[in-house]
C-alpha cells in the first residue's frame, strides 16, 4: 500500500519528486510517499499562497472561517468519511499506536476544533474577534485591526496525530497563508486535513500547503524561510536554534520546545475509596501516546499520610498500566526508544538496590515501569513509553523547590486536590514556570483556546494596525461634510 | 501452562491434595515451597517427586495456624527462592469425613467450629497477610484457597468443617476485591469428595458409591483431579477471573 502525502496546491503529481518513507512491520507494511519540491517549486508555491490568501481567505469574515473549519472538522469526525476512515486504518501503522487509541484520541482532539469550541478559541485572544475583519474602536480610543501574515511557516515535529491541525486552525483563524512541513514520523495527517479543507471550500484550496523535507536539508529550509513573515517551529531545542539561526532577522520566529509535565497528587484524593481512580487517571495520562507528549507526566509527587501511602499509589498505578496495556497495548519501540527506556529502568534499578526508600516495579520485559522514591528527589525525565516514578512528598508545596532546574521547560502539571489547595500551588508552580494545570487525567487533552505554553496562539501570529486619534481627528477636518 | 520462574507456596502439601497440587506445579517447571507440619519424610518426597517432575522445590516446616511461624515461613520463602507469585492455602486441620460416626449438630459445641474456623481460616489469613507485601511490590499474584463443595451442597452436614470453608469463600471474595486494583487475584477451587487422603481414608464405599452414582461424571475426584483448575487459576489463562469458586466434583454442583 502506498500513500501520498503533503498538500501542493498549483503541483500536478508528476511534476513533483517523491521520495518514499516505509512504515509499519512484515505483516502491515506502508509505503508513505513524501514530496521533494525544488527550490523553484517551493518559491512558486509560497507566492501561489501568499496571493490566494489574500485574494480569498483574506476577503472572507472569522465566522465564515470559522464555518469552514467547523465543516472540515465534521467531516473527520465522521467515521464513514473516506479521510477519517483512512486516518483509522493508516495512522496506527505509521505512529505505531494502538488504533483503538488513535481512534478515541481523534475523536477527543476533533471534537475541540467544533464551531462553538473556535468561537471561544478566537475570543480567548481577541476580546472582540471582529477585529480580525475591520477596524474596531479602542478603549484608549483610535481603532484597530488585526492582520495575519502573508506565509506563516509552519515546522511540526513528532508523531502524536492530528498535531499539526492545532497550528494550522490558529493560522487560518487570523487569515494567513499557510505552508506547513511535516515530520517524517507522522507525514499524513496534516495533508489530509488540507485536503478536506479543500473540499469543503474550494475558494481557500489554493491558501495552504504541506510540504516534506528531509531533516537536516537546509537548503529547502532556507528557500521557504526566506519567503516566510512567521515561523512557528516545533522540536528540541537544538533543531529550534539551527532554525532559529535561518529565520531572517526581520521574521517573527515562534519556537515551541521540548517540555517536562508532571503530576500533583494530594491525600484528599488517597482514600480508600478515590485511590483506586485516582490510580487510573494518572495511568491514562501516562498511557496516552506513550508519554510522547510535552504534556505527558514523568513524575507523580504524591503526598504522605494519607490513607493510601505514596507507596501504595504507585502499586495501584503499576496495575492500572498493566490493565491498559490490555486495552491500548504500547506501539512497538524502536532500538533507541528501547534502550533509553532500558538506561531509564537500570539506573532506577540500581538506586534501588542501595536504598530501601526506592523500589521499582515491573519486570524487564513489562510493557510499563513504576519507580517509587520516599526521599527527597527532584523532577527528572522518565525513560519515556510508560515509564513513571512516584516521588512521596510531605506536602504537595514542597513540589516547588523539586521543579526549580527545570523552570524553562516546565508546561503541565496535573493535580488532584481540594479548591484551596489547587489555587495555592497553582499561584506557586506558575510562579516557578509552569503554563497550564489540568486534573488527573486530563493532562493530554488541552481544552480548546489553551494557551500553548503560556503564549498567546492567534494574538502571537497577527500585527496590529492601529489607527490612532489624531488620524481619526485629523481626516475629521478634512471632510467634505466639514464645516 | 507454563510455570518456569514462578515460585509457588503450597501449605499442607507433604500429602493428599496438597502433594498432588505441589507435584503439578514442578512438573509446570515451577519451584514450589512444600509447607508441611509433622511427616518431614513425606515432605522430603514430595520435594523429590516435584525435581523429578522437572521443577525445583524444597521443603519448610511450619504450622500455618500459628500467626507467628507464618511470617517466618514466607520468610524463609522468600529467602530460598526471592519472591512468590503464587499461594496456595490448601492445609487445613485434620478432619475425618466419616459419615456414619459424624458429630451431629447437638454434639457440637463452639470450639469445635473454632478448630475448624482456625484450620481453614486463620491460616489462610496469615499466609495471606504475609505474602501481599512481595505481591503487591511487583503488582501481581495469585492465590488460590482451597475449600469444598459442601459449602452449596452440604450432602453430608460436617457443620464445623463446612462452615469455616463456607467463611474461607466468604474471605476470598472479600481479598480479591481489595487486592483486584493491585494486580493480584483471588480464588477458591471447591472439590467434592477426594479419594484417596487422610481425611477420606475411612469413608465407606457405599458412600463413596453413593456419591458416584448422583454425580454425573460417575466417580468421586483422584487428588490429581484437583490440580487442574488450581493451575488454571494461578495462571495467566484465568488473567481476568477473581473473587470465583470453581467446583471440581464431576458436576455434582452446578452453579
Amino acid at each position: 500500500m502506498t500513500e501520498r502525502a503533503g498538500y501542493l496546491p498549483g503541483l500536478t503529481d508528476d511534476e513533483v519528486d517523491w521520495q518514499i518513507l516505509r512504515f509499519g512491520g512484515a505483516d502491515a507494511p506502508l509505503e508513505v510517499a513524501v514530496p521533494v519540491l525544488t527550490d523553484a517549486q517551493m518559491q512558486a508555491m509560497a507566492e501561489r499562497v501568499r496571493v490566494a490568501s489574500r485574494d480569498h481567505l483574506k476577503t472572507l469574515t472569522i465566522s465564515q472561517i470559522i464555518d469552514i473549519i467547523d465543516r472540515a472538522v465534521a467531516r473527520l469526525l465522521d467515521r464513514k468519511d473516506p479521510y477519517r476512515r483512512k486516518a483509522e486504518e493508516i495512522l496506527p501503522i505509521v505512529t505505531g499506536y494502538d488504533a483503538e487509541m488513535i481512534r478515541l484520541g481523534l475523536t477527543g482532539y476533533l471534537k475541540t476544533f467544533r464551531k462553538p469550541e473556535l468561537q471561544k478559541f478566537t475570543v480567548e485572544d481577541f476580546a472582540n474577534p471582529l477585529i480580525l475583519d475591520d477596524f474596531q474602536p479602542m478603549p484608549k480610543g483610535g481603532f484597530a485591526r488585526a492582520f495575519g501574515p502573508d506565509i506563516l511557516t509552519h515546522i511540526w515535529a513528532g508523531n502524536v496525530p492530528g498535531i499539526p491541525v492545532w497550528s494550522l486552525v490558529s493560522g487560518l483563524l487570523v487569515k494567513a497563508g499557510n505552508i506547513g512541513k511535516v515530520p517524517s514520523a507522522e507525514p499524513l495527517f496534516a495533508g489530509w486535513f488540507a485536503q478536506v479543507l479543500s473540499e469543503v471550500a474550494p475558494e481557500i484550496a489554493d491558501c495552504f500547503a504541506v510540504v516534506w523535507w528531509k531533516g537536516g536539508d537546509t537548503a529547502r529550509e532556507e528557500a521557504l524561510l526566506k519567503e516566510s513573515d512567521v515561523v512557528l517551529a516545533y522540536g528540541g531545542n537544538g533543531s529550534l536554534s539551527a532554525i532559529r539561526d535561518r529565520v531572517p532577522v526581520t521574521t517573527r520566529y515562534l519556537a515551541y520546545g521540548h517540555k517536562v509535565s508532571f503530576g500533583a497528587i494530594s491525600r484528599a484524593a488517597l482514600d480508600t475509596q478515590k485511590a483506586a481512580d485516582t490510580a487510573h487517571q494518572a495511568a491514562y495520562d501516562v498511557v496516552r501516546y506513550d508519554q510522547q507528549g510535552c504534556y505527558s507526566p514523568h513524575v507523580f509527587f504524591v503526598e504522605r499520610n494519607g490513607r493510601i501511602s505514596p507507596q501504595d499509589f504507585a502499586q495501584y498505578l503499576a496495575h492500572e498500566l498493566e490493565t491498559f496495556e490490555k486495552k491500548y497495548p504500547r506501539r512497538a519501540l524502536s532500538i533507541g526508544e528501547a534502550r533509553d527506556m532500558a538506561t531509564w529502568r537500570h539506573g532506577e534499578e540500581i538506586k534501588s538496590f542501595a536504598s530501601k526508600n526506592r523500589g521499582l516495579i515491573g519486570n524487564a520485559d513489562s510493557a510499563w515501569s513504576v519507580a517509587f522514591v520516599d526521599d527527597t528527589e527532584d523532577l527528572s525525565p522518565s525513560g519515556l513509553n510508560r515509564t513513571i516514578k512516584i516521588v512521596a512528598v510531605d506536602a504537595l508545596a514542597d513540589i516547588v523547590p523539586r521543579i526549580a532546574p527545570y523552570k524553562a521547560l516546565l508546561q503541565t502539571v496535573g493535580i488532584a486536590a481540594p479548591p484551596a489547595e489547587l489555587y495555592a500551588l497553582s499561584t506557586a508552580l506558575g510562579i516557578a514556570g509552569v503554563t497550564r494545570i489540568s486534573a488527573i487525567g486530563h493532562m493530554t487533552a488541552p481544552e480548546a483556546g489553551w494557551h500553548h505554553d503560556g503564549r498567546f496562539n492567534l494574538l502571537d501570529l497577527v500585527s496590529i494596525t492601529e489607527i490612532e486619534r489624531s488620524a481619526e481627528a485629523a481626516a475629521d477636518t478634512l471632510a467634505p461634510y466639514a464645516d | 501452562m507454563d510455570f518456569t520462574d514462578k515460585v509457588v507456596l503450597v501449605t499442607g502439601a507433604s500429602r493428599g491434595i496438597g502433594a498432588a497440587i505441589a507435584k503439578a506445579f514442578a512438573a509446570e517447571g515451577a519451584s514450589v515451597a512444600v509447607n508441611y507440619l509433622q511427616s518431614s519424610d513425606a515432605a522430603e518426597t514430595v520435594v523429590a517427586a516435584c525435581r523429578q517432575a522437572g521443577g525445583d522445590a524444597s521443603a519448610f516446616q511450619a504450622d500455618v495456624t500459628d500467626s507467628e511461624a507464618v511470617p517466618v515461613l514466607v520468610n524463609n520463602v522468600l529467602e530460598t527462592f526471592g519472591k512468590i507469585d503464587i499461594l496456595v492455602n490448601n492445609a487445613f486441620r485434620p478432619y475425618v469425613f466419616d459419615p456414619e460416626n459424624r458429630k451431629m449438630f447437638w454434639e457440637l459445641d463452639w470450639s469445635h467450629y473454632q478448630t475448624q474456623i482456625d484450620g481453614a481460616l486463620l491460616s489462610t489469613h496469615g499466609l495471606c497477610k504475609a505474602v501481599l507485601p512481595d505481591m503487591r511490590r511487583r503488582a501481581q499474584g495469585a492465590i488460590v484457597n482451597i475449600a469444598t463443595d459442601l459449602v452449596a451442597r452440604p450432602t453430608i452436614p460436617y457443620h464445623d468443617y463446612t462452615t469455616a470453608k463456607a467463611a474461607l469463600i466468604g474471605f476470598s471474595r472479600n481479598l480479591a476485591v481489595e487486592t483486584g486494583p493491585l494486580g493480584i487475584r483471588v480464588n477458591c477451587v471447591a472439590p467434592g469428595l477426594v479419594y484417596p487422603t487422610e481425611g477420606s481414608r475411612d469413608t465407606k464405599e457405599s458412600v463413596k458409591d453413593m456419591i458416584s452414582a448422583q454425580t454425573p461424571l460417575g466417580r468421586i475426584a483422584t487428588p490429581d483431579d484437583i490440580t487442574g483448575p488450581v493451575l488454571f487459576l494461578a495462571s495467566p489463562w484465568s488473567g481476568f477471573m477473581t473473587g470465583q469458586t470453581l467446583y471440581v466434583d464431576g458436576g455434582l454442583v452446578m452453579s
